[in-house]
């Protein structure tokens, strides 16, 4: 691909994904927040693929597409639409939030200014193989740790919807 | 530059039009084999008349195809009050684009060397140099990952009819289609790995490669004879992913009118259908590619065929890439066919009966095929 191409395209993927966060952002109706969402993790996946990322991006919408998103769109359908809550425009957290968002875009743009010019290094071809490798041999520690977490939440999940259905009969 | 851009550009229009015929031509199939299992003549009234002259094309009735696809044209567009507009409209297209992308990295046919093919127009062919391309439209070296994450996508597709229709009967198949893809890509993902293990690679073209050659002799390398139980277990999975009869609890005409796209008229419910049968065959051209050696026939090399007793037919380079070409649509065209035999053999089940199916009889022999590869692989006697 060539270097005007990749730009146009990752502009395009970029844009994509910032339009997507502000959608999400405003929405008002749960359905449309998590379309948006996935809009986004598509736009990133197209990002990471221009980036030459394949399985990042391949990993992106199996893992946040394909599982989390399908499961919230999921959980949202079978949402209650007589139910108020979501037809107000901002939660009583309003203001809390936009300071924490404030604090944070300005510590990231103070990031950006302080951070030395250049391009990064490239850090080579970014295949499936290598991936898997340093996957398996030095961080398999990591990912057994966080099955065991999630492990925890399914049983967690489980006590919880167990426990209710006895207080309800 | 440009010509990898030529070349890509005519595998895609080829891939997709070879993709829409099938969803074309697969309605017509359904049709008449229902028909030739139910003891009927079936579709047989559709014809074209040549201008000026009373000849009549009928040809079994194939036009049929094609009246089904200007009726659903035509028909007016009934939307019902209570739908979600925005989920209501982009539903179909979430649905039909992921199938058709998926096919982006299925190789359907061999290598192909346009200079060669080209040489009637020497200036055609110095332009493309000596060049050589595989047949598919991306080579991503995730390849079968591309399928799963495209593949899981229609999930949403079908979820977000079956909530933005507005009708309790839309949301319970929405609800059925949901638990029951979600249940089966775990099983049709395990199915896989297996061979994963033997190859050692998820490049598609690489596995079509190592599925050239023959086993002990005389069987050809296909991964139906490396691994049958999950050949399987990979089409029952993905016949069920594609909600088709036995499976087709989603769309239950006699409980549910038409489940997710009850409310769906005109071709936005003509699209769930055709939708349906690409699936048909992309299921089949991924089946051909795993399990039946993609485009390979035995004996069949770059050269022309050569046969164990020492025999050779030399074919030119055009000849080889059409035979590889027709073997492969030939793989998936008897491999849709089976897929609509199993429709009109089998009652569909009840759904407590499809999930406890998928998760404690499909999913086990999932993991035990899987434990047995790789014990088998890790022990060295493949």
């Amino acid at each position: 691909m060539s270097a005007a191409t990749e730009t146009i395209l990752l502009w395009f993927f970029a844009g994509a994904a910032a339009l997507g966060a502000v959608v999400m952002l405003f929405a008002r109706h749960p359905m449309r927040v998590a379309l948006s969402l996935v809009g986004v993790m598509l736009a990133l996946a197209g990002v990471f693929a221009v980036q030459g990322a394949h399985a990042i991006a391949v990993f992106q919408v199996l893992i946040y597409v394909g599982a989390v998103m399908v499961f919230m769109v999921f959980v949202i359908m079978l949402l209650d639409l007589r139910d108020p809550s979501f037809t107000r425009r901002a939660s009583r957290l309003l203001v809390p939030g936009v300071a924490v968002a404030t604090l944070f875009l300005a510590a990231l743009l103070a990031l950006v200014s302080t951070a030395p010019a250049g391009a990064p290094a490239d850090t080579g071809t970014f295949a499936l193989e290598p991936f898997s490798a340093a996957f398996l041999e030095e961080h398999w520690l990591e990912f057994e740790l966080s099955s065991v977490l999630l492990l925890v939440a399914v049983l967690a999940v489980l006590a919880v919807v167990k426990g209710s259905g006895r207080d309800h009969g | 530059m440009m010509r990898d851009l030529v070349v890509v550009l005519v595998f895609i229009s080829y891939a997709i039009l070879v993709l829409l015929l099938f969803g074309v031509l697969l309605t017509w199939v359904e049709r008449k084999l229902a028909a030739v299992m139910s003891d009927r003549i079936g579709a047989n009234r559709c014809y074209l008349r040549l201008p000026f002259t009373r000849f009549r094309i009928i040809w079994l009735g194939l036009f049929q195809a094609v009246a089904d696809g200007l009726k659903m044209l035509l028909k007016e567009d009934f939307r019902a009050d209570a739908h979600d507009r925005f989920g209501y409209a982009i539903a179909p297209w979430l649905v039909f684009t992921p199938v058709l992308l998926v096919f982006a990295v299925v190789p359907f046919g061999g290598e192909i060397v346009p200079s060669e093919l080209l040489d009637f127009s020497p200036g055609a062919a110095a332009w493309f140099g000596g060049e050589r391309y595989e047949m598919q439209i991306a080579r991503l070296d995730a390849g079968l990952l591309v399928v799963f994450a495209f593949g899981g996508l229609t999930v949403i597709g079908s979820l977000l009819a079956g909530w933005s229709s507005g009708n309790k009967f839309s949301l319970l198949g929405a609800v059925r289609a949901g638990a029951q893809m979600i249940s089966y890509e775990v099983v049709m993902g395990l199915s896989v790995l297996g061979l994963v293990l033997l190859y050692g690679t998820v490049d598609l073209i690489d596995i079509v490669h190592q599925q050239s050659g023959s086993l002990l002799g005389f069987l050809p390398a296909w991964g139906i004879f490396l691994q049958p139980f999950a050949a399987i277990l990979f089409l029952t999975a993905a016949m069920a992913e594609n909600k088709r009869v036995p499976f087709d609890l989603p769309e239950a005409e006699s409980e549910l009118i038409a489940g997710y796209f009850t409310e769906y008229s005109a071709m936005k419910m003509g699209l769930f259908m055709f939708a349906e049968f690409i699936e048909v065959a992309v299921i089949a051209a991924l089946f051909t590619t795993l399990f039946l050696g993609g485009c390979n026939l035995p004996f069949l090399g770059d050269a022309g065929f050569a046969f164990p007793g020492g025999g050779t037919v030399a074919l030119p380079h055009g000849a080889v890439v059409a035979i590889q070409l027709a073997v492969f649509l030939a793989k998936v065209f008897l491999v849709s066919a089976f897929q609509i035999q199993v429709r009109w053999s089998l009652p569909r089940f009840r759904y407590d009966q499809l999930l406890r199916f998928g998760w404690t009889f499909l999913l086990p022999l999932g993991i035990v095929n899987l434990t047995a590869t790789a014990v088998i692989s890790w022990a060295g006697w493949v």
